[in-house]
């Protein structure tokens, strides 16, 4: 067999990186270039550091005489979204020094700041490391941000799995100190033993790794599209365990087909205390088995695949303390978040706020600005781009309250657009094929023009944008999803279930604004007048006929309409 | 392609004559035009003493020093044009720089003509300020012996107008000097003025110092605002300049800087004119037709075609002056501005305060000759030919409620195009130029436009392979937006020739920082380079860069040893 394969160039990097700090540190200093060397590029991520350009202005560079506008994204680790006051304070205060002004909460319940330049980067760290917060694995082949559901009103099962996130962030957090000593100028130690990596090895993982923790029915974090979900169990009001979800991930390359996005597979059960070691060993199979020639089939989703569900569950049980009981069975009823207020059972106060496409700016980021300074509550990001300011005592709901009308926070929004998700794409994103922040709020008001005369308007539909097959905002697992292809156009992809158990299928390839809400007026027409009751927009395009229902990844390119077929 | 050089049918030649040079003109090239331009002119001067120079020359020569403070260049053009003069008629003249001499020396002087400039609020040249202090001591030595004159030269735009010429010439007659002829004032217009006034002086001390016959009436006049072409690079002037074409015109800043920075090429091929790098190019402007169209209507003077070309290509309609405000006054029989009414505004918020008809002579009485503009080459021949560019920021701003634009810049910038022309004459700047030893380190401080000139040092010192270090630290507002020729430091950063670049971007994070910070950080550097005989150079604003990075070098390296290292010609400034 001649099944050797060289590596791929990521890993060489890795190797050599000493543990992730290749020549990030001198690259910092060199004044010339906005940019860092090009392995140094693949390093940084590691630290939550991207280097981009700003798109925008790519074509009057050349001219100018100047190299690309090299940016840099930093993306912070925030285990469930959850940020004290003076923390957000501190990120408010960077992102305006030190960025380009705005905070980008993410699907994955983090916070990213853009536009920062080179010299910016390590006082925007510092910055935010004051209040111990950090970016380190929040990019990269290792496990990225933990999520978890938030539903703070439901106090205990949120604590729980608030708690369960941390514990699984903090024991998958690399053990490299180059993080502290490039960004923090902590001394390395002379003469101290090279520290080493117990459950990443030298070279990490053959490619990023996203872990959630959902407690059903909510389902916004998306465990489906999560490498590694636990999934609540509550019985008997207390959490039991957790039921086992691996090999959902949402990339795939526009014309390869061997490339798709995955549902995951639930695969067991296992207790509370059994869910560190279960994550340890999904993840060290994962390093073992995982395809480190191809960076295209090197996540979980492909891994299994390759080698089988049941070979690769066999290979985990026989690594885990306990094996995996047969799993339990969960129910979801929804991905998005629920608007405005709520109250737990102890009288604090929780209010849920719309933030479009999670982008701060403006009036939004100086009213987030105030309430926080009020340092009251706790600040959580949801997987849906949106805040949640938790924990209100009943005596400070009138001021946020107050606050809230002010800055405008309190907006609402229909059906479509609380339900909406966008990537960031341009000008920023290097993958970006196609716009998506700055395109889908337009797109969103063009169609719930059609929505308002069928009456659909308040009807709560998915809808997720992004500006490349990657998927950041898990456009495969939505009621509608939109993919750019190029400049202007866009795949259709329609289908998904509206709990986000089941992918998409492409209903329409390369369709510009104008055509995506032709396609989608007739569809909305039917809806109004066909559905069954209690019946979502995701089931309802299967069942009359519109796209074929996608079973498992393997067959997502499958059974699409005669015209779409190659 | 090389232009073709055509005597017109008008020459003072016979047409056989006129053919023979056309057929050698057309197969030239612009070197041989302006070797043979040379050439003419030094044989003209050669021979010219004999037709000039009276009869019956004097016996002893009378000696004659003409001593000049000089920081654009004008004094010093001004004062070497005296010197051929008062070399025709006579006299035994030397020129002295006020940087290479001393109060001490210039006292054993018999014939003292002095040629003075004020630079910014009222402060000597950078090289004269060393014989300035001594002058003002009080430990002055006395003049008794002297007979002196003084020119001065200044810009009425400022406050302290010919500030240093007056001083110096009050100090000299205190200190016991004989004043031949009172002091003249000269304002940007000076050629004609002081042409006259030097005519005068001459015969003056001729006449006092009883070696030339009073009734001598050789006298040459001279005439400084048509200067002879006695060297190719003097034949284009402000009032015949070249018509350089426009080649290239970009623009480096971003579109979202906050300044407009344009980089020009101009081709000077058929020009002749062979500058070196630290020399500057001159533009002749035009004035912005809408302003132009707005101080007509304000003079009552809308109609006047001829004027209205006049006002845009031969006079300021910019400037204030102190002079002007009082003119209007008496001649619209208004009361006069003050000067603090005078701060930030410009003729026509002048003529806008009185609506009065005026003659265009009345008009034109109040205005300036229009001044030339003047712009530091980035670039070397060496590197690019026959061709300077340049690097010009768009001015801007608003003050009283009204939009007010640069002369020049925004001329440039928003007027001209590429394959325009753009009327230019060269200005040598001799005291600004790389070290003489190839091997010598340079340290080049320019932050903005102030970095043109280290461009063409950097073309020249690639061209010439000379092995000196160099090391450039630049600045500006934003790094994204404003870094001009960023790509090209990248490359000599590569090549190996651009030792060290550092950077300061002011408006990059909450704290400014400027290239004066940038030095501090890097002081032991610095000290390290200057032991290795390094050439520190400063170009670029004069009002607060040039001041904050002076004082933070005297920070580094103590204000004595920084003295040491101008009187070694080893800290030069290009400022404005």
């Amino acid at each position: 067999m001649s099944d050797i394969r060289p590596l791929s160039a990521n890993e060489r990097i890795k190797e050599n990186s000493r543990f992730l700090r290749g020549t990030i540190a001198e690259g910092l200093t060199v004044p010339q270039t906005g940019a860092l060397a090009d392995d140094d590029q693949q390093l940084t991520k590691f630290h939550g550091i991207y280097l981009q350009d700003d798109r925008d202005l790519r074509a009057e560079r050349g001219r100018q005489r100047m190299e690309k506008a090299f940016i840099f994204m930093a993306r912070l680790r925030v285990p469930s979204g959850i940020l004290t006051p003076a923390q957000y304070l501190a990120a408010d205060k960077m992102a305006r020094e030190r960025g380009n002004g705005t905070l980008r909460f993410t699907t994955r319940q983090t916070i990213q700041f853009h536009g920062i330049i080179k010299s910016n980067l390590r006082p925007l760290i510092q910055g935010l490391h004051t209040e111990m917060l950090d970016t380190i694995a929040a990019c990269g082949d290792v496990n990225r941000n933990v999520c978890a559901s938030v539903d703070p009103w439901r106090r205990a099962g949120h604590a729980a799995v608030t708690k369960l996130a941390g514990a699984i962030a903090t024991h998958l957090l690399p053990r490299s100190r180059a993080w502290h000593e490039i960004w923090i100028g902590e001394e390395r130690v002379s003469g101290g033993v090279e520290e080493d990596e117990p459950i990443y090895g030298r070279t990490y993982l053959p490619r990023k790794f996203k872990i959630g923790v959902a407690l059903p029915p909510h389902n916004d974090v998306d465990v489906f599209a999560q490498d590694l979900s636990f999934v609540a169990i509550e019985q008997r009001g207390k959490i039991a365990g957790y039921d086992v979800i691996v090999g959902g991930g949402m990339g795939m390359t526009h014309g390869e087909p061997e490339t798709y996005p995955r549902a995951g597979n639930v695969i067991g059960f296992c207790k509370p205390e059994d869910v560190i070691d279960v994550a340890e060993h999904v993840v060290t199979m994962q390093r073992d088995h995982g395809d480190r020639s191809n960076r295209k089939q090197a996540r979980l989703k492909y891994t299994i695949d390759r080698i089988g569900l049941d070979t690769f569950v066999a290979g985990l049980n026989e690594r885990l303390k306990t094996r995996l009981q047969p799993a339990k069975g969960f129910k979801f009823e929804s991905t998005g978040d629920r608007l405005g207020w709520a109250e737990d059972e102890t009288g604090l106060h929780h209010v849920t706020l719309f933030i479009e496409n999670g982008r701060v700016a403006g009036n939004a980021r100086d009213g987030l600005r105030e309430i926080a300074g009020l340092d009251t509550g706790r600040f959580i990001i949801t997987a849906n781009q949106n805040l949640v300011i938790a924990d209100i005592p009943a005596q400070a709901k009138t001021e946020v309250a107050a606050l809230l009308k002010q800055y405008g926070l309190d907006r609402q929004a229909g059906g479509l657009r609380r339900n909406a998700v966008a990537c960031v794409a341009l000008p920023t994103c290097g993958l970006a094929l196609a716009e998506s922040e700055r395109y889908l709020p337009s797109l969103i008001a063009r169609l719930e023009v059609e929505l308002e005369v069928l009456g659909l308007d308040e009807e709560d539909i998915t809808i997720r944008m992004t500006g490349c097959p990657n998927g950041c905002a898990r456009p495969y697992m939505s009621e509608i999803g939109l993919v750019g292809r190029s400049p202007g156009l866009y795949n259709l992809y329609l289908g998904g279930a509206h709990d986000g158990s089941r992918l998409s299928k492409l209903h329409a390839r390369d369709v510009d604004d104008e055509a995506i809400v032709a396609s989608l007026k007739p569809i909305f027409a039917a809806y109004a007048t066909d559905r069954k009751a209690g019946e979502s927009f995701g089931d309802f395009v299967i069942r009359a006929g519109f796209v074929a229902r996608t079973i498992a990844g393997l067959d997502f390119h499958e059974n699409l309409a005669p015209a779409l077929r190659n | 392609m090389a232009q073709t050089v055509l005597l017109p049918a008008g020459a003072p030649f016979g047409a056989d004559q006129i053919s023979a040079l056309n057929s050698v003109f057309s197969t030239s090239t612009a070197e041989q035009r302006a070797w043979l331009s040379g050439f003419l002119a030094g044989v003209q001067a050669a021979n010219a003493p004999q037709q000039a120079v009276p009869a019956a020359p004097p016996k002893a020569r009378a000696p004659l020093t003409i001593l000049f403070g000089t920081e654009s260049g004008n004094a010093e053009a001004l004062a070497a044009r005296t010197r051929k003069a008062a070399a025709k008629l006579g006299f035994a003249v030397k020129l002295v720089d006020m940087a290479d001499t001393t109060p001490e020396r210039m006292a054993e002087v018999p014939n003292l003509l002095l040629i003075a400039s004020t630079w910014g609020e009222g402060d000597p040249p950078q090289r004269a300020v060393d014989f300035f202090d001594l002058l003002m001591a009080d430990d002055a030595p006395r003049f008794h012996r002297t007979r002196f004159a003084v020119l001065a030269l200044g810009d009425r735009a400022y406050a302290q107008y010919c500030e240093i010429g007056r001083r110096i010439d009050e100090r000299l007659a205190a200190l016991g000097g004989t004043r031949i002829v009172d002091r003249i004032e000269c304002d940007l217009d000076f050629e004609a003025p002081a042409g006259t006034w030097i005519d005068a002086a001459l015969d003056q001390i001729s006449q006092e110092a009883g070696e030339t016959a009073a009734e001598d009436t050789s006298v040459i006049h001279v005439d400084f605002a048509r200067p002879v072409a006695d060297m190719a690079t003097e034949s284009w002037t402000r009032t015949r300049p070249f018509e350089a074409e426009i080649t290239e015109h970009v623009r480096l800043t971003g579109s979202r800087s906050l300044s407009d920075t344009r980089h020009i090429e101009l081709s000077l091929q058929g020009s002749g004119i062979a500058y070196e790098p630290g020399d500057a190019i001159g533009v002749v402007p035009r004035n912005d037709p809408a302003l132009v169209g707005a101080v007509l209507r304000a003079a009552g003077l809308d109609g006047d075609t001829a004027l209205r070309a006049a006002l845009r290509d031969r006079y300021d309609i910019t400037t204030l002056t102190a002079k002007q405000i009082e003119d209007h006054a008496i001649l619209t029989g208004t009361p006069r501005q003050t000067p603090e009414w005078a701060a930030g505004r410009q003729v026509i918020d002048l003529l806008e305060t009185a609506p009065h008809r005026f003659t265009a002579d009345q008009l034109t009485g109040l205005l300036r000759p229009l001044p030339p503009r003047y712009y530091s080459i980035a670039s070397s021949r060496k590197a690019v030919g026959e061709e300077a560019h340049l690097l010009v920021a768009g001015v801007r701003y608003e003050t009283h409620g009204r939009q007010r634009a640069g002369v020049a810049s925004i001329d440039i910038d928003e007027q001209r195009k590429t394959g325009d022309r753009l009327s230019v004459f060269l200005r040598p700047n001799p005291h600004f130029r790389l070290p003489a030893e190839p091997a010598r380190p340079v340290i080049m401080i320019g932050p903005g436009t102030g970095v043109a000139p280290f461009r063409g040092f950097l073309q020249e010192r690639e061209a010439t392979g000379a092995p000196g270090k160099n090391w450039l630290v630049f600045g500006h507002r934003n790094y994204l937006h404003d870094f001009l020729y960023q790509l090209e430091w990248q490359d000599w950063i590569k090549d190996g020739l651009l030792t060290r670049l550092d950077v300061a971007f002011s408006r990059d994070q909450p704290d400014k920082r400027y290239v004066q910070h940038a030095l501090w950080d890097a002081r032991r550097e610095l000290h390290a380079w200057v032991s290795d005989g390094a050439a520190i150079y400063v170009c670029g604003d004069a009002a607060a860069m040039a001041k904050d990075v002076h004082d933070t070098l005297i920070r580094i390296f103590d204000k004595p040893a920084l003295d040491q290292l101008r009187r070694d010609g080893r800290y030069l400034r290009d400022v404005y």
